[in-house]
């Protein structure tokens, strides 16, 4: 393993191993190194010691960062000028069952992005520059540091859920938004997984502004601490100030009274269980996550309950699912083919508990014309594969 | 400006290569008479004119593919075109390209309310997709000012911005899905229906390309519910550096308000002149603040909002209390343009990005190159984000003013990058800011973006002569300097 301290140092060990022809793989605080296909390499580049607030402007919503800097270090900064990183990410270390939520690289390494997703957009939306060493060993940026700007190609895109496969970054600058003073939820029982996605529907074609929802199946509501009739519960998150998110609860609810309340402290515990999948964390079996059209989740669900035991929940109005289920390739396979079915989206093995992967590529799989242009994306930063070779797709 | 030196055997070539495009598509879609052509010699960037080679207007994604494919075997240069508003010269063309129009693909396929997306072809205008929807409650969020002309696929293109965009985003946060066709004919599908796609984010890549990786052929977008209320406040200040703070002061509240605009002293006036606003003309600077939502959060923020004004030093502040009232104060802003037009022969509307605590810093500075240049310039800028819109004032039939505006404009955006911000915060690049770019970006940053560019389009045949100052073939670009058997550097920690 080699740690270095900044792009300098990262610069001439990828020449290097260019010029021994090996292949790194590119780690921070490893949290999420299980994860992936299951390749080996010549040797790490641990880049946890890139720390570090750079530059945080609260007025100008501007936060710079070193990549490797922990998330919780991030959240608190930004929490003491009462700010937030709006994709509000999961800390998954209770699945996987690892030390810590990882770095604020990490993170954007595999764009994870939680419930307000669905309203306010993923990692990707909130990178707006960085720097960083190619595979080619060469120091490039991208961006800036301010909010508008649309010069030269947007790499931040390409660079957020590349796994590390392109570049090495280090400083990262984000736009960030105001924490809302307050959230409430509302939940709302329903017969079935479409009457629930009708439901949240319904919601949105109303102007009370909802901002995250989720659907769980009744029992696991339950044990939440969330106890609503229905087979499935939808729950409604309502943020902002305090008299506005009152005034749009007692509009949705007189407009369904079937509907119950909850308050801030409820409210906000059980999102962070929602957004850490904490959910699924006891269930056996393989973890998978799905992205797919909100109104296809009730088709998808329903053809895999077909065939397997499965425990499951859904994010994002249902565009998102978790879902624990046998482990071995025929629940990745039958997920795949009824998300095929169904229209268009990806499923991903997140946790695997008995060497799934090396049955079933945990990312989905590119069609030919696609893994073509992957790969000339890749070889325009990284020609000799030194960087995580194969983490997401064969020979990418 | 200089462009690429056209390919004389191409344009050489040019019956030919009409007469092949008419057996790819139809008759009538191929444009190759003088009149007809003229009519596509520009952009919004008008002192830029090029007649292209022909102009070629396909029906379907299957004659783009047909056209591309056609373009990449023989060799031919191709230069995207939707609407045409772009202030970049972005779809200037070329003397050896053909022009692929866009301007037949204006048909919205698919309104989709449960998935919350309207699904589009490039060439339907920005503000037809919000009249589909609005009758449901629903709208699309980007909001050019050039919305009732410029369409979806130029948007995506140029990853346009609205003055709503502080707080809903630019276009490439509001896109789900792209249908993309390579310059080798491949047709492509990035994203959808979904939120995620969990690959590279080529759609993201794609967003703000200038055209320059290949041609959108199909677009998938999110709509929103329309806020309830909308309100927005009139406020002057004396001085610029006031009204700069104020903006600050509003977001440090924890309040991100729908628009946060500010106009000069000059820009005032002549929009007072066009539109009778009842702006302040007296007053140095002026916000226009704009607050949505439910009806109560919009009062409640509005008079936290006034108490910031007042503690930063307003001078004048007015509240809309009606629509009509909220679209006045609007309208002086949004006539800016046209208003600084009556006012002046011809005008420059630069673009460039700064961090907001250098207003009036760069207040300063344009008044002194105002000076050196002996040209006027007025100012309108989204303020929230930082995006300034100088508009330079000249006359074109005075001989020399044409270059002493553009040397102005360049030195602004030298100002920009310089004071910690950028060269283009929604107008793009093109051919306009080309050469500016190794202001912002060293040549290997530059050569990065190239390298990108090559992954997409190996032989430089879409819009060449945009975006990058210079050319560098993808051989030379992917050349690896090696150096076998070094020795591994001593100096690291090895566990
Ligand atoms: C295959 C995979 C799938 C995942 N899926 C999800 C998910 O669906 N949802 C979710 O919330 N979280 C997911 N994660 C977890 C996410 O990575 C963590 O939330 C993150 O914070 C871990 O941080 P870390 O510092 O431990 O990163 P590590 O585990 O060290 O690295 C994670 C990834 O980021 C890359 N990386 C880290 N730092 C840099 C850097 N400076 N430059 C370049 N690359 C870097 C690594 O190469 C690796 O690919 C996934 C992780 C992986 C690897
Ligand atoms: C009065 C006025 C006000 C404006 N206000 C704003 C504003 O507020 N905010 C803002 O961001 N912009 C503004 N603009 C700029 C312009 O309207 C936008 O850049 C717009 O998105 C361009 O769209 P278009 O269809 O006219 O594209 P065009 O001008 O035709 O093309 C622009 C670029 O996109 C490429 N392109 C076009 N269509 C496609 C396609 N389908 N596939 C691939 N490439 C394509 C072209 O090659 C070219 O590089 C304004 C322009 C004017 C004239």
């Amino acid at each position: 393993m080699i740690k270095v301290t900044g792009l300098e140092d990262a610069a001439v060990v990828i020449a290097d191993a260019m010029a021994n022809q090996q292949h790194l793989n590119v780690q921070s605080m490893a949290t999420k190194s299980a994860l992936g296909r299951d390749v080996s390499y010549d040797s790490y580049l641990d880049v946890s010691a890139f720390t570090g607030i750079k530059d945080y402007q609260p007025d100008e919503l501007i936060l710079t960062v070193r990549a490797g800097t922990p998330m919780h270090e991030v959240e608190a900064e930004l929490a003491c000028a009462n700010q937030m990183l709006a994709f509000e990410a999961p800390d998954l270390h209770k699945l996987l069952g690892t030390q810590s939520a990882g770095t604020i690289g990490g993170v954007l390494a595999t764009n994870a992005s939680g419930p307000r997703r669905l309203t306010a957009g993923a990692a990707r939306d909130y990178l707006l520059g960085f720097d960083a060493i190619s595979g080619r060993g060469e120091r490039f940026k991208s961006g800036g540091k301010v909010m508008k700007n649309v010069t030269g190609y947007d790499l931040s895109k390409l660079i957020c859920g590349s796994y590390g496969t392109l570049a090495v970054f280090d400083e990262v600058t984000f736009k960030t938004l105001p924490r809302p003073e307050t959230n409430i939820s509302l939940l709302f029982g329903c017969e079935d997984m479409t009457l629930a996605v009708a439901k949240i529907a319904s919601v949105f074609a109303s102007p009370h502004e909802p901002n995250a929802a989720a659907i769980l199946p009744g029992s696991m509501a339950a044990s939440a601490g969330v106890d609503v009739p229905g087979a499935m519960v939808v729950i409604i998150r309502l943020e902002g100030i305090d008299v506005s998110v009152s005034d749009r609860a007692l509009h949705l609810l007189a407009a369904d009274p079937s509907g119950a309340k909850i308050n801030e402290n409820s409210s906000s515990a059980l999102w962070q269980r929602i957004r850490d999948v904490e959910l699924l964390v006891n269930q056996p079996g393989d973890v998978w996550k799905l992205s797919c059209a909100p109104a296809a989740a009730p088709n998808i669900i329903a053809a895999v309950q077909d065939q397997f035991d499965i425990t499951f929940f859904a994010d994002w109005a249902g565009g998102l699912l978790w879902l624990a289920g046998p482990s071995g390739a025929s629940f990745g396979k039958a997920l795949r083919a009824a998300l095929a079915d169904n229209g268009s989206g990806y499923a991903q093995l997140v946790r695997d508990q008995a060497d799934t992967k090396t049955v079933i590529t945990p990312f989905q799989p590119l069609s030919s014309a696609h893994y073509a242009l992957h790969k000339r994306v890749k070889a325009a930063f990284d020609p000799l594969s030194v960087l995580n070779l194969g983490r997401m797709h064969d020979g990418i | 400006m200089q462009m690429p030196k056209p390919d004389q055997s191409v344009i050489e070539r040019r019956d030919t290569i009409c007469r092949d495009l008419r057996n790819l598509i139809a008759d009538h879609c191929v444009v190759d008479s003088v009149e007809g052509r003229r009519a596509y010699d520009a952009d919004g960037l008008s002192a830029y004119r090029q007649l292209p080679l022909a102009v070629v207007l396909p029906e379907t994604v299957e004659e783009i593919a047909a056209v591309m494919k056609y373009c990449h075997r023989e060799g031919i240069k191709v230069v995207p075109r939707g609407s045409g508003t772009s202030l970049s010269g972005g779809a200037l063309p070329l003397a050896d390209a053909i022009l692929l129009g866009l301007g037949k693909f204006n048909r919205i396929l698919d309104i989709d309310y449960v998935n919350r997306c309207v699904v589009a072809q490039p060439g339907v205008t920005n503000l037809a997709i919000t009249h589909a929807v609005q009758a449901d409650g629903f709208y699309y969020a980007p909001d050019p000012s050039s919305q009732i002309a410029c369409s979806v696929g130029g948007n995506v293109a140029e990853n346009s911005g609205g003055v709503h965009c502080l707080k809903y985003g630019l276009t490439t946060n509001n896109l789900l899905g792209i249908e993309l066709v390579t310059i080798e004919g491949e047709i492509l599908r990035l994203g959808g229906k979904h939120l995620d796609a969990g690959d590279y984010d080529l759609m993201g890549v794609m967003t703000g390309s200038e055209g320059l990786l290949g041609v959108v052929s199909e677009v998938t977008l999110r709509i929103l519910q329309k806020p309830a209320t909308q309100r927005a406040l009139l406020v002057g200040f004396d001085d610029t550096g006031s009204a700069a703070e104020a903006v600050g002061d509003v977001i440090a509240a924890g309040i991100i308000p729908a628009g946060m605009e500010m106009m000069d002293g000059l820009a005032i006036n002549a929009a007072e002149d066009f539109a009778n606003a009842g702006y302040p003309r007296g007053a140095a600077a002026l916000l226009i603040i704009e607050l949505d939502g439910p009806e109560i959060e919009v009062n409640t923020l509005i008079d936290r909002v006034t108490k910031v004004m007042d503690s930063a030093g307003a001078s004048s502040l007015k509240v809309s209390n009606s629509e009509e009232e909220r679209n006045l104060f609007w309208a002086g802003r949004k006539s800016a343009f046209p208003a600084v037009g009556r006012i002046s022969p011809d005008y420059l509307c630069m673009d460039g990005t700064i961090p907001r605590r250098r207003l009036p810093d760069m207040m300063v500075r344009m008044a002194s190159l105002s000076q050196k240049y002996g040209l006027r310039v007025a100012n309108v800028f989204h303020a929230g984000d930082g995006n300034l819109h100088p508009l330079i004032l000249f006359d074109a039939n005075e001989t020399g003013e044409l270059q002493r505006a553009e040397d102005f404009g360049a030195d602004i955006l030298r100002a920009c990058v310089e004071m910690g911000g950028v060269l283009t915060g929604e107008h793009g690049v093109g051919v306009e800011k080309r050469d500016l770019m190794n202001i912002q970006f060293t040549e290997d940053d530059l050569k990065q973006q190239q390298r990108l560019k090559c992954a997409f389009d190996a032989d430089h045949l879409l819009n060449p002569g945009k975006v990058f100052p210079h050319l560098h073939r993808c051989a030379e670009l992917g050349r690896l300097h090696v150096h076998r058997g070094k020795m591994p550097f001593p100096d690291l920690p090895r566990f």
